[in-house]
C-alpha cells in the first residue's frame, strides 16, 4: 500500500501489533506506489514467488490487476463483509459479477481553506464555480499572487480533479468533447490566470504543504492532511467544508484503497482474518480518530471536521473501471497542459484527444 | 613457431583475467543498449510520435539549454577558483572544503536545493526581507526560472570537479613563464589571456566535453526539483516507462540521448584524441 | 586591498558551499511550525529532536539502511574481483591490443543510464530480480566496473614492468608475481577504488529507481519524502546518507583526481 510517513507510523504502532499478538503471527509491511504495484505483482508471479499476501490498492488502478489475472477471486467471502459496511462501497471491488477487492478505506476530497484570509477580505467559502472564480480574482487582486490551488502537476491528482469537474458539469470524461468537458475546460482556462503558481507542483501531499505554509488559501484534497495541519503543524486557522458544485451538480470522486489478495499467495486464510480485522469497528474508529480517514462503516461517530467529509460523500461518484485508464490519464493531462496552462483553443484540442481516445478504445 | 606457441601459452592468463569483465560488459551494457535501440523501432513510428509531442520537444530543449548554461557558468566559476587556489596561500584546507559537494549524493543536493528554491524557501525569504521582491518568486514551476534553479543546483555539485581538471592543467604550466612575465611587468588579465588560457586549452576542451556528456544525462535534479513540469531527456524516458507503461517510446527517447552523447564522444576523440598510453 | 578581496572571495565560495548543507541540518533539527510558515527564518532559533525520533520510530529506516549497506558492500567486493584482474591484464598487454578494450570501457562510462536501466529492469522482472538485492548489485556494477577498471588500470601502469620481468627470470610464477609484487604495490590504489565503488553504490539513484519498487534504498527514501513534501523526513534521511560520505571524501582528498571522477560524479 502507499501511505505517507505519519500514516505508516499509526499503522505500525497501533493497528498491526495487537493483531500480531492475537494471531501469533508477524506482519511485514511494504510501501509501494499505486502505479508500481501491477509491475511488482507481475514480477513476483512470473518468478513463481509470491511474497505478498495482501495489498491495499488505489481504487482507480484496479482494472489492470484484474486484466492481468493477478488477484484472487474473493466472491466466496462476500458474506463475511460486516453488515455495517456501506453497501455502495462494495461495488467498486466487483468486476463482471466477481468480487476481487474488499473495501476498507474510502476517501473523498474536501476543500481546505484559510479562515483568516477569507475573513480578511470578507469572503465566504465558494459554493459554486462562479464564487470560486470570484474568490480567486479577489485574492489575486489584493495580494498580487494567486491563492487558489489547482492540482496541475500532472498524473493522478490532475486527472481526479478533472474527472470531478467534468462530472459536476454534467459531462462524461471519457468522451473528451461532450458539452460538459468543453464547459469544464473553458472554465479552467478562465480560472487559470488567478490561481496560485504553486498549482504546477501540486499533488496530494505537496498541496497540504502549501495550505499549511499559507502559500495558498483554498485547495481541494483528501481529508488526511487536516489532522497533520491542525495537530502536528499547530495551524488552527485552516478549516474544511465539503466543496463546490458545478453547473450541473455537486460531485466528488470517491477514491481511497481497497484490499486484494495476490494470486499465488500462501496465506489466504490469515489474510482474510486480517481483512476482517481492518474492517472491524475498533480499527475503523482508530483510522477516523488518528488518521482522519473516512470510514466504511455506518456505525462510527465522527469528529467535527468530518461533517465536511460526510457531506462530500453524499455527492460521491466512482470512477469508471477501464483497462485503458493509463491512456486516459495521459490524454487528460496533456489536454489540461495544452488548454489550461498553454492557452490553446478548447474545442480543437479536445476534438484531437477525443479522436486519440477513440483509437485506444478500439484496440 | 614453437617459441610463439610457448609465449601464447604463457600469456593465456591475461585472457582469463579479462574474460569476466568483458563478459559482464557484453551482457549488461552492450546487450541492453542494442536491445533498447531495437525496441525503439518496434510498436509504431516512435520517433515521429516523439518529435510531434510537445513534452518531448520541451525535454530536448531543456536538456540542451541546461548543458549550455551549466557548462558556461561552471567553467567561469571553476576557473576563478582554480586560479585562486593555484595562487598559493592556505590552499590545502580551502581546497579540501571546496571539494565537499563532490561527496554529497545528487538526490540529497536536490532535496537541499528545494529548501532554497521552494516558493516559501530561503531564497524567497531573503529576497522578501531585503525588499527586492514583493511577491515570492515561483522558481520550480517550469520555464526559465526552473532552468536557472537546475543549473545552479548542478553547479553547486560539480563545479569542484571542473575546478580539479583545470587546476591540474594550471599546475602543468612551467613556473618560469610566470616569472618571466612578472619581470616584464605583465598584468593579471594579460597573463590570463596570453599564457594561461592558451596553455590550458586541452584541459578546457576535456573538461567541457566530459562535463557536457554528464549534463546530457542529468536526471535526479530536474526530477526531484520540478518533476514532469520540467522534463529532460532522461526523466522523459523514465516517465514514459514508469508512468505511462510505454517501453518503446522510452527506448526511443533514450536513444535520442544516446545519439547526442555519441556526437559528443566523437568530438572529444577528434579534439583530444584517443586515450593514450600516458593518460590511461 | 588585495588581501581583502582574497578574503571576500574565500568567504563567498565557502558560503556558497556550506549554505545547502547547513540548511539540511537546520531543517532536520527545526520545529515543524517554524519551517511551515511563509518566511521560515534562516538562523537557528530553537532545536528539536522530534524529526530524528520520528525517523527511528517510523520503521522506515532499517530496511533501506540494511539494503543500501548490503548492496554497496557486495558491489565493492564484486567490482574488485572482476575489475582488478582485468585491469592488471590490460596493463600488461601491448597498447595496440588493449586500445579496443580501453575504448569500450571509455564508452561504457559515458552511456545514458536510462537506456540500459530500462531493458535491464524488463529482464529482471522476468527473472524475479526486481526488488531483490542481487538485481540492484548487478545493475550497479554496470556503472561501477568501468570506473574501477579505469582507476586500477592507471594504478597498475605505475608498477614498473621490469621488476616483474626480473622476478620471472628468477623463476617466479605468475601468481607469485601478483601476490609478492603487484598486489602489495597496488594496495593503496585498490583500497581507493574499493571506496569509490562503495560510495558510488551508496549514492546511486537511477538504477535503484528502475529496480526497486517496494524494498527501497536510502536515496530512494529521500525521493519518497521530497515527492510528498516531507521536508523533515527528507532532511533527516539526507543527513544519514551524506554524513558518512562527507567524512570519507574529506579523508580521501588526496585521491580525488579529475581523471578518476569523470563519469563517476554527475549532476
Amino acid at each position: 500500500m502507499s501511505l505517507s510517513d505519519s500514516e505508516w507510523g499509526v499503522l505500525r504502532r497501533e493497528i498491526i501489533p495487537p493483531f500480531e499478538k492475537a494471531n501469533n503471527c508477524k506482519i511485514e509491511t511494504m510501501q509501494i506506489e499505486a502505479g508500481d504495484l501491477p509491475q511488482m505483482l507481475e514480477a513476483m508471479s512470473s518468478a513463481k514467488r509470491m511474497e505478498l499476501d495482501l495489498f491495499a490498492q488505489d481504487n482507480m488502478n484496479l482494472a489492470q490487476l484484474v486484466d492481468r489475472g493477478l488477484v484472487e477471486d474473493l466472491s466466496r467471502y462476500k458474506k463475511d463483509i460486516p453488515k455495517e459496511v456501506q453497501k455502495n462501497l462494495i461495488g467498486v471491488g466487483i468486476f463482471e459479477n466477481i468480487l476481487y477487492f474488499m473495501p476498507y478505506r474510502p476517501n473523498v476530497q474536501i476543500v481546505y481553506y484559510n479562515k483568516d484570509a477569507f475573513e480578511k477580505y470578507n469572503l465566504k467559502p465558494p459554493k459554486n464555480w462562479d464564487e470560486l472564480l470570484a474568490a480567486a480574482k479577489i485574492f489575486k487582486e489584493k495580494e498580487k499572487v494567486g491563492r487558489v490551488l489547482l492540482k496541475a502537476c500532472g498524473s493522478g491528482p490532475t486527472v481526479t480533479q478533472l474527472y470531478e469537474f467534468i462530472v459536476s458539469a454534467g459531462g462524461d470524461p471519457f468522451s473528451f468533447n461532450d458539452p460538459g468537458c468543453i464547459k469544464t475546460f473553458e472554465f479552467l482556462q478562465k480560472l487559470w490566470p488567478y490561481v496560485s503558481r504553486d498549482s504546477l507542483k501540486a499533488k496530494w501531499n505537496t498541496s497540504n504543504d502549501y495550505i499549511a505554509r499559507e502559500s495558498v488559501y483554498l485547495m481541494q484534497n483528501w481529508p488526511f492532511g487536516i489532522n497533520i495541519i491542525n495537530k502536528k503543524y499547530k495551524k488552527k486557522n485552516i478549516a474544511t467544508y465539503s466543496g463546490f458544485a458545478g453547473p450541473a451538480r455537486e460531485a466528488h470522486v470517491i477514491g481511497g484503497e481497497v484490499l486484494g489478495i495476490p494470486r499465488g499467495s500462501k496465506n489466504i486464510k490469515l489474510a482474510l482474518v486480517f481483512i476482517k480485522y481492518l474492517q472491524s469497528k475498533e480499527v475503523q474508529e482508530k483510522f477516523v480518530r488518528e488518521l482522519s480517514w473516512p470510514s466504511i462503516r455506518t456505525d462510527i461517530i465522527v469528529p467535527l471536521h468530518f461533517e465536511s467529509v460526510k457531506n462530500a460523500l453524499k455527492h460521491g461518484i466512482f470512477r469508471k473501471h477501464v483497462s485503458y485508464w493509463a491512456d486516459f490519464d495521459r490524454y487528460m493531462n496533456e489536454a489540461f497542459v495544452r488548454i489550461v496552462i498553454k492557452g490553446e483553443p478548447v474545442k480543437e484540442t479536445l476534438n484531437f484527444y477525443a479522436k486519440q481516445m477513440d483509437q485506444v478504445k478500439k484496440r | 613457431m614453437q617459441n610463439k606457441w610457448i609465449k601464447l601459452k604463457k600469456d593465456s592468463w591475461k585472457f582469463f583475467f579479462l574474460l569476466p569483465l568483458l563478459l559482464y560488459l557484453a551482457i549488461f551494457t552492450l546487450v541492453p543498449v542494442i536491445r533498447s535501440i531495437l525496441m525503439s523501432f518496434e510498436g509504431g513510428n516512435n520517433y515521429a510520435w516523439l518529435f510531434s509531442h510537445f513534452r518531448f520537444r520541451e525535454s530536448l530543449v531543456n536538456t540542451i539549454l541546461i548543458t549550455i548554461f551549466a557548462l558556461l557558468f561552471e567553467f567561469l566559476f571553476a576557473l576563478a577558483i582554480a586560479l585562486f587556489i593555484s595562487g598559493g596561500g592556505r590552499r590545502r584546507i580551502i581546497q579540501a572544503l571546496i571539494l565537499i559537494p563532490l561527496g554529497i549524493p545528487t538526490i540529497v543536493v536536490a532535496s537541499n536545493m528545494r529548501y532554497l528554491f521552494d516558493t516559501n524557501g530561503f531564497i524567497n525569504t531573503i529576497l522578501t526581507r531585503l525588499g527586492v521582491v514583493g511577491i515570492p518568486i515561483d522558481w520550480l514551476g517550469g520555464g526559465a526560472l526552473t532552468l536557472f534553479s537546475v543549473v545552479i543546483s548542478d553547479m553547486w555539485k560539480v563545479t569542484p570537479l571542473m575546478m580539479l581538471i583545470l587546476l591540474a592543467g594550471i599546475e602543468r604550466i612551467p613556473k618560469e613563464l610566470f616569472e618571466a612575465a612578472a619581470i616584464d611587468g605583465v598584468g593579471f588579465w594579460q597573463r590570463l589571456r596570453y599564457i594561461i588560457l592558451p596553455l590550458l586549452k586541452p584541459f578546457i576542451t576535456m573538461a567541457l566535453i566530459i562535463r557536457g556528456i554528464d549534463t546530457f544525462r542529468i536526471f535526479e535534479l530536474p526530477l526531484a526539483l520540478a518533476g514532469e513540469s520540467f522534463p529532460v531527456l532522461s526523466s522523459f524516458a523514465f516517465f514514459e516507462y514508469r508512468n505511462y507503461n510505454n517501453p518503446h517510446t522510452a527506448a526511443a527517447a533514450s536513444t535520442v540521448l544516446f545519439v547526442l552523447i555519441l556526437i559528443a564522444i566523437f568530438i572529444y576523440l577528434k579534439l583530444v584524441g584517443l586515450p593514450n598510453e600516458e593518460t590511461t | 586591498m588585495k588581501r581583502l578581496l582574497r578574503f571576500l572571495f574565500i568567504a563567498i565560495v565557502l558560503f556558497w558551499t556550506f549554505l545547502p548543507i547547513y540548511l539540511m541540518l537546520k531543517v532536520s533539527f527545526s520545529p515543524a511550525e517554524e519551517i511551515m510558515s511563509q518566511n521560515p527564518p534562516l538562523l537557528i532559533h530553537s532545536v528539536t529532536l522530534d524529526h530524528w525520533k520520528d525517523v527511528f520510530q517510523s520503521g522506515n529506516l532499517w530496511q533501506p539502511l540494511t539494503k543500501s549497506l548490503t548492496v554497496a558492500f557486495s558491489v565493492m567486493i564484486l567490482a574488485l574481483l572482476i575489475a582488478a584482474p582485468a585491469a592488471y591484464a590490460l596493463s600488461r598487454i601491448s597498447y595496440r591490443l588493449a586500445i579496443g578494450i580501453i575504448l569500450f570501457i571509455f564508452f561504457a562510462r559515458m552511456l545514458p543510464d536510462v537506456q540500459m536501466a530500462m531493458p535491464v529492469s524488463v529482464y529482471f522482472i522476468r527473472l524475479g530480480l526486481l526488488d531483490a538485492n542481487l538485481g540492484l548489485i548487478l545493475a550497479h556494477l554496470i556503472r561501477v566496473l568501468p570506473i574501477v577498471t579505469w582507476i586500477l588500470l592507471s594504478v597498475f601502469k605505475t608498477i614498473p614492468i621490469d621488476i616483474e620481468e626480473q622476478a620471472e627470470i628468477d623463476g617466479a610464477g605468475r601468481f607469485q608475481i601478483i601476490k609478492r609484487i603487484a598486489l602489495p604495490l597496488a594496495m593503496p590504489g585498490i583500497i581507493v577504488s574499493a571506496i569509490f565503488a562503495f560510495l558510488f553504490s551508496w549514492d546511486e539513484f537511477i538504477y535503484a529507481m528502475y529496480l526497486c519498487l517496494g524494498n527501497k534504498t536510502l536515496p530512494l527514501m529521500v525521493y519518497y519524502y521530497v515527492n510528498r513534501a516531507g521536508w523533515f523526513g527528507a532532511a533527516t534521511f539526507s543527513t544519514i546518507i551524506a554524513i558518512p560520505v562527507l567524512i570519507v571524501t574529506l579523508l580521501l582528498q588526496r585521491y580525488l583526481k579529475a581523471d578518476y571522477l569523470a563519469g563517476a560524479v554527475k549532476g
